[in-house]
Order: structure tokens, then sequence, then C-alpha cells
């Protein structure tokens, strides 16, 4: 098989996220076991607006981050909602250059149409 | 949302773990078509154009077919995804005209039977609807980003349905826990009886969706033999309903130009209640022989009100219609929309105006029968060739309803009295003019049972400094209940848009909820505007101004006893965060 490049794009940009990433006390939780609970989503909300990241588990607003821009980088970085936040590993590498602080800096933050 | 920095840490490396543990969910350009085993049912693309462009990766048989694209069958959206991806991504570049014409190719010759893409029309309509996913996996893995409607506008060979999951897996890593696999028992746990289907989420909905649905179907073959280019050119008659608008009634004239399944249609409508009138001016591809993409413009060039920060008229400046054309190509249906988020929108039904009379809809929707004697009602039809010769008896309401006379008549309308007994039974009427039937166009009812808010369950989204808006307008509908006398049910009655007073209640989901004071606002008329985006500093925590509430709706009879309960109805109603990323394929109208 034909190697592509942007398969090698994507896997360099895997390398440099951990390269950034283990310096981070993030990394230190792993040592704290297994996840306690699934991760936190809508299930069964499935109206066609796409659901996930605008409504928590119950179908409500209360157990969304407060504000929300605090949770915009995770979101971003993991690309734990490619659907509704721009992903960091592929599409959307610069999304955030000219914000440093989501909570502070969201009007610099622009709305993207892949 | 609530994901722990530690979670996300563990979720990370276990990703990396999987990703360089299987090296298959490498996203593919080759894949299907390249084991022998799954080869010979693939469609050749007999396209100079797809060839020249897409074989440079996706590589091409003896055949004529190509890896992956021919094992794969789209709607116009699925192809523009998925080659806005190849340039994205991708390394393609292509120019927009060579684009339109791949998408049009392949949305014709490698897209979706009419029976195959009509439960699936709601996603390209962009419509609010709650889905139904049948299957327990696919509605665990794979719809908690995103609609059932994206995934079932698609066909695919097995090989294919597992190359979308390495997409995935390739792109996204954390899809893995987001539902793709079951997360491993602990340690101590016992083992899970025999017989338990261990198999992980993602590959069960593989299963699933190889067999529901499949590259080659009976539907397909059948209608790719049958397709050709539909003949629309013409005069048709367009009925409608917005929320919040009520009804619509007028005319588009659909003209050919130099290439077969492309047209331009102008158009005039006028909404009943307000009496307002829109002319617009339009161009569509019509993709499969049946799946009208379009688009039209006012003749402003901009909104009429140009100081409105939002038109909830059919005046907006651009507005896309997704439409599906009838086997015979006499009917046109489908859904015209607008707005940031998509949430303005005509349902349309388009009828075809032949050389015979055609009645098509009337100004009311509900007509009261008298409880004692008989009523006098006037009543316009809407239609076209209404014949200058036309009498009362031509026109046919059925039992209990008499057509008194004609007080007013052209080609296109017609004013009728009726004479209505208080014996006539309820339900729904067709009306008949001479040979021609607008089925179900008047209800006839004896008592307005309850209400209920259209759409019932609602999103919004704040916006309006860096994000747009996204409105929402709730009506609020009267119903008769039907012979089974239960309210809520299918035989139920629906007497069409009621006046009501609206109203904001809390719905408690936090100990002090305060959302109501946040959200935004709703009118008179039942239109939401919701507040900013961003942080609010005079809320705990700095919340954003979201919330779920109740929209309450109270409607009192003008002629009930001054101490009545009058009627009630509520909608629960998300007022959220905007969307960041906006994945939306208006190309294929363009
Ligand atoms: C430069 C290489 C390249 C070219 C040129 C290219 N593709 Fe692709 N294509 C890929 C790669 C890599 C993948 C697998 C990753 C992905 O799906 O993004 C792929 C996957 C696909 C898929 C499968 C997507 C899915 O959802 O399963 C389709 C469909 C497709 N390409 C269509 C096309 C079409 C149509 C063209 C020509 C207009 C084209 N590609 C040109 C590299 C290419
Ligand atoms: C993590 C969120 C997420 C989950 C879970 C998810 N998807 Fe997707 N899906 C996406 C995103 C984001 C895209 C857009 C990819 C693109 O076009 O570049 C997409 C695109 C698609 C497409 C269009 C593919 C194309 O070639 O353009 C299909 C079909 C699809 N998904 C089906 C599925 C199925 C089936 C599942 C379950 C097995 C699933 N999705 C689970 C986020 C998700």
């Amino acid at each position: 098989m034909k190697h592509l490049t942007a398969i090698n794009r994507k896997a360099k940009r895997v390398e440099e996220y951990i390269a950034v990433n283990e310096e981070e006390d993030d990394v230190f939780a792993l040592q704290q076991g297994p996840p306690q609970q699934r991760p936190h989503y809508p299930v069964g909300c499935s109206l066609v607006f796409s659901p996930g990241w605008e409504v928590d588990v119950t179908g409500g607003t209360a157990g969304l981050c407060q504000p929300v821009e605090r949770d915009l980088y995770d979101c971003y970085i993991s690309c734990y909602w490619p659907a509704q936040v721009p992903d960091h590993l592929n599409n959307y590498p610069d999304w955030t250059s000219k914000c440093a602080n989501a909570t502070k800096d969201w009007r610099k933050i622009d709305l993207v149409f892949p | 949302m609530q994901i722990t920095k530690a979670l996300v840490a563990v979720v990370f490396s276990l990703v990396l773990f999987f990703c360089w543990a299987n090296v298959s969910v490498q996203p593919q350009a080759q894949g299907a078509g390249q084991a022998a085993k799954a080869g010979d049912d693939g469609l050749p693309v007999n396209n100079a154009l797809v060839v020249q462009k897409c074989a440079s990766c996706h590589k091409k048989d003896d055949k004529g077919r190509l890896t992956r694209i021919s094992y794969e069958r789209l709607s116009p959206e699925g192809w523009q995804q998925a080659i806005k991806r190849m340039v994205r991504l991708n390394g393609l570049s292509l120019t927009p005209e060579d684009a339109r014409a791949i998408v049009k190719y392949l949305g014709t010759y490698h897209g979706l039977a009419p029976e195959e893409a009509k439960p699936a029309m709601y996603y390209a309509e962009h419509r609010l609807q709650e889905e139904t996913v049948p299957d327990e996996s696919v509605r665990t893995a794979c719809t908690v980003c995103h609609t059932y409607g994206r995934i079932i506008s698609q066909r695919r060979n097995k090989e294919e349905w597992d190359l979308l999951v390495n997409m995935h897996v390739g792109y996204f890593p954390v899809v893995e826990f987001q539902g793709f696999r079951r997360f491993p028992p602990p340690p101590d746990a016992p083992p899970p009886p025999p017989g338990t289907d261990t198999r992980h989420p993602a590959d069960r909905a593989v299963e699933y969706l190889s067999k529901n649905f499949p590259l080659q179907t009976p539907e397909w073959s059948a209608w790719s033999a049958n397709m050709r280019a539909p003949k629309l050119a013409g005069r048709w008659l367009l009925s409608g309903y917005q929320i919040g608008r009520g009804r619509v009634y007028g005319e588009v004239i659909i003209e050919p130009t130099g290439v077969e399944d492309e047209f331009t249609t102008k158009t005039k409508i006028q909404y009943l209640k307000d009496g307002a009138t829109i002319t617009r001016n339009g161009r569509s591809i019509v993709y499969a022989g049946y799946s009208w993409r379009g688009r039209s413009f006012n003749d402003k060039g901009k909104t009429a009100d140009a100081n409105a920060a939002v038109t909830t008229t059919t005046d907006a400046a651009e507005l896309r219609e997704v439409m599906f054309v009838s086997r015979d190509w006499s009917q046109i249906e489908g859904r015209w929309f607008w707005g940031d988020y998509e949430e303005f929108g005509l349902d349309v039904s388009l009828r075809r105006v032949s050389s015979e009379p055609l009645v098509i809809s009337a100004n009311q929707q509900a007509l009261k029968i008298p409880a004692t004697a008989s009523a006098t009602e006037s009543l316009t039809l809407y239609g076209a060739n209404f014949p200058a010769d036309l009498r009362a008896e031509d026109i046919d309401f059925g039992a209990g309803v008499k057509v008194k006379r004609i007080a007013n008549a052209s080609a296109n309308a017609v004013t009728v009295e009726l004479e209505i007994a208080s014996t006539a039974p309820v339900g729904k009427r067709d009306i008949a003019l001479r040979r021609s039937f607008a089925p179900g166009a008047i209800t006839l009812y004896d008592k307005v049972d309850y209400i209920k808010i259209n759409p019932d369950n609602a999103l919004a989204r704040l916006g309006g400094v860096r994000f747009p808006k996204g409105y929402q307008q709730f009506e609020a509908i009267a119903w008769q209940r039907g012979a089974d006398n239960k309210p809520q049910t299918a035989d139920d009655l629906n007497l069409g848009p009621i006046d009501v007073e609206w109203s904001i209640d809390e719905f408690p989901s936090t100990y002090d909820d305060d959302d109501k004071n946040y959200i935004g606002t709703l009118s008179p008329t039942g239109f939401f505007t919701p507040s900013v985006e961003g942080p609010n500093p005079k809320r705990k925590f700095e919340r954003n101004n979201y919330g779920e509430v109740w929209v309450v709706a109270t409607h009192k009879a003008k002629d009930a006893a001054p101490n009545a309960k009058p009627l009630t109805a509520r909608a629960y109603f998300v007022v959220t965060v905007p969307l960041y990323v906006k994945w939306d394929q208006p190309e294929v109208g363009r």
C-alpha cells in the first residue's frame, strides 16, 4: 500500500501531542488506576441538533462546565466532541493560537466550517 | 462533558496504545476491493473526471472500480463531506467546478434509491426530529456525536463499514472510549455467563449496519436501471407551513437550463395569516433523478428588513431547498430553510399544474360544527385552472357540509359559502373540486380538547457576540381527541395554531435553579431570542447563560365561563452553548 502523507502528518501530531503533554501533571493521574465511571454523555439524547456537547447525561445543561469555556480546551485537545468543537489532532491544529485562555479570550476563537 | 483531566490522560494513553496495537485503524485510501473475496460487488466508475482526480490514491481495477469509492453509495451530502475531507486532510486539490461535477456524478450514479433516501431526508432537510435508533450498539457507539441520519444516508459493503470505524479511530482516537469499545471488566469480576456477546459495540454496530445498509440492494438495482433526468419544467402550486407563521400558498415556475438535471425557479408565495407576499428566484440540481438541492434569493439581495438581526419569513437573502421529487414527477416535497442553525424553515409541497382543475388548499385548516341547527362559513379554496362554469355542486366536502353558493371565483381561487349541519361528523375531510382532490385539507371539529406546543422539545443556542444566536419559534396547536376519546393518540385531530399567552417556568435541575433569568426572552408571539454566549460574571461560577426551562402556553377561550380552567401546555426547552465547528454541506445546492 502506498504511504500517504496525510497519515504521516497525523502520526507526527500524535507524537507531538505526547511530547507536549508528558511534561504536564495530567499524566501522573494515570497511576490512579482505571476510570471510576464512564465518560459523561447524553445517552438517549438524539434530536438532530448534534447531541453530546450541548447537554449532559440528563439532557440538560447543569452538568456542563461552568463556564463552558473552561472545558473548551479539553474538548479541543483530546478531540472529545469533534462534531461540535474543532479537533486539534487533524483538522484545526491552530484553532486557539490567538487565544491563550478561553475563559478570558473566547472572543478570539472562530467558528469553523470544515 | 464533565470529564476530568485525569480521565483525559488515561483515555489518551490507552488510545495511543490501541492506535499502535492495531495498524488497521489508519485511514486508508486503498482498503475495500483490495481483498479478492469482497471484490465483486463494487460499482464501476464511468466518469473520466472522477478517475482522473481520484485514481491516483484510489486505484482502479480491471473492471473500472476504484478502491473505496466503488464500494459506497452516498447521498449528495455524503459525497460532498468525503471529498471535502480528501482536500482538507488527504492532499487532494480540486477546483470548485470539478468538485461540483464529481459530487453530481457520484451523488447520482453512486447514490441512493428513493426508498432508501426517504427515511433519511430529515437529515438533509435539517429538521428538528427525535430519532429512534433501533440497534443498541449503533446507538451507543455512533449517535453520541452526530445523528443517525448521517449514517442511514449511506450504503456500504461490510469492509467499508469497517473502514469507516477505522477512519473515526484514526482521526478522533478518543472515540474508542465514547462507545466504540467496551471497558475491560475489573480483574476480580466474575466471568460473563457463557454465550454473552463480548464483542465491542463498534464491531456489533458494523455487523448491524452491513446487514441493514449494504452496498447492493434490490431497491438500488431497480432504481439505477430506471433512473433518468426528471422533466420538471412547468408551473407548480405550492402549499406550505411555517411554525409560528402558519400556512403559505403560492406558485413555483420551474424552468429548464441547458443542463438536463438543473433548473431555475421563480417563486411567489403568500402567508395566509398576515398576507405577506414574497418573491424569489432560485437554482437547483436534481441528483439521482429525484433528490432536489437548490437555493433561492430574494430580489433585493438582502433581507427585506435590512436592520432586522434575523428574518422569520422566507424573505431571507438566501434560503436552501431540499426536496424529494415523486416518481411520476407530479409532486415535490421537502423543506426550505435558513438561519445560522437552519432553525427557520418552511415545509413545502408542490403539485404540478396540468390542464385539469387542481385544488390544493384552503384558507382555514378547521371549521367548527355548530352545537345546534346549522352555521354558515365562508371558505376560500386555492388551486389552478378552476373552470369558468364552476357550480356549487362541483365542490364537495362530504357529509353534513353543503356548498350553498360560490361567492367569488377566479381561475386560481374560489370563495364558497358553506352550510355546516350540527349533525356533521367530526373528522378530516378531503376537498373535491370536480375530479381534483385535496386530501384531508380541512378538519371538522366541535371542541378544542387540549393544546400542544410545537415543537414540544427544543433547543436554542447562546450567541450574538462571536458566534451566531440559534433562535427558536414556538407555536401552540389546538387538538380535538378522536373517536377513542383519549387525548394524545393517533386518531386525534390537529385543528391548527391557536392564540395563547407565552411564559417560561423554571425546570428545576439544581438547587436554587435560576436559569430562567438568564437564558433569553420569549416574545408574545412565541419567538425566543437567546442571550449572549461567553461566561457571565453575574452568575455563580461565571456560568454561561445556558439553562433548561419549561416553555408554557396558556389559552383562555373567548367564550369560556369566567371560572373555566384555561388550556395549558408546556415544552421542554434547552438553551445551550454554541457550536464551534459546523459540519454542513451547503455546496450540494450550488
Ligand atoms: C491524495 C490521495 C487521495 C486522493 C487524490 C483522493 N483520496 Fe479519497 N481517500 C484518501 C485517503 C487517505 C482515505 C482514507 C482516509 C479518509 O477517509 O479520510 C480516503 C478515503 C476516501 C473515501 C472513504 C471515506 C469513508 O467515509 O469511508 C472516499 C469515499 C473517498 N476517499 C473519495 C474520494 C474521491 C471521490 C476522490 C476524488 C475526487 C478522492 N477520494 C481522492 C486519499 C485520497
Ligand atoms: C467522536 C464522535 C463520533 C462518533 C462516536 C462517531 N462519529 Fe461519525 N463522524 C464524526 C465526525 C467528526 C465526522 C466528520 C469526519 C469528516 O468528515 O472529516 C464523522 C463522519 C461520519 C460519517 C461520514 C463519513 C464521510 O466519509 O464523510 C459517517 C457515515 C459516520 N460518521 C458514521 C458513524 C458511525 C457508523 C459511527 C459508529 C460506529 C460513528 N460515526 C461514530 C464523529 C463521530
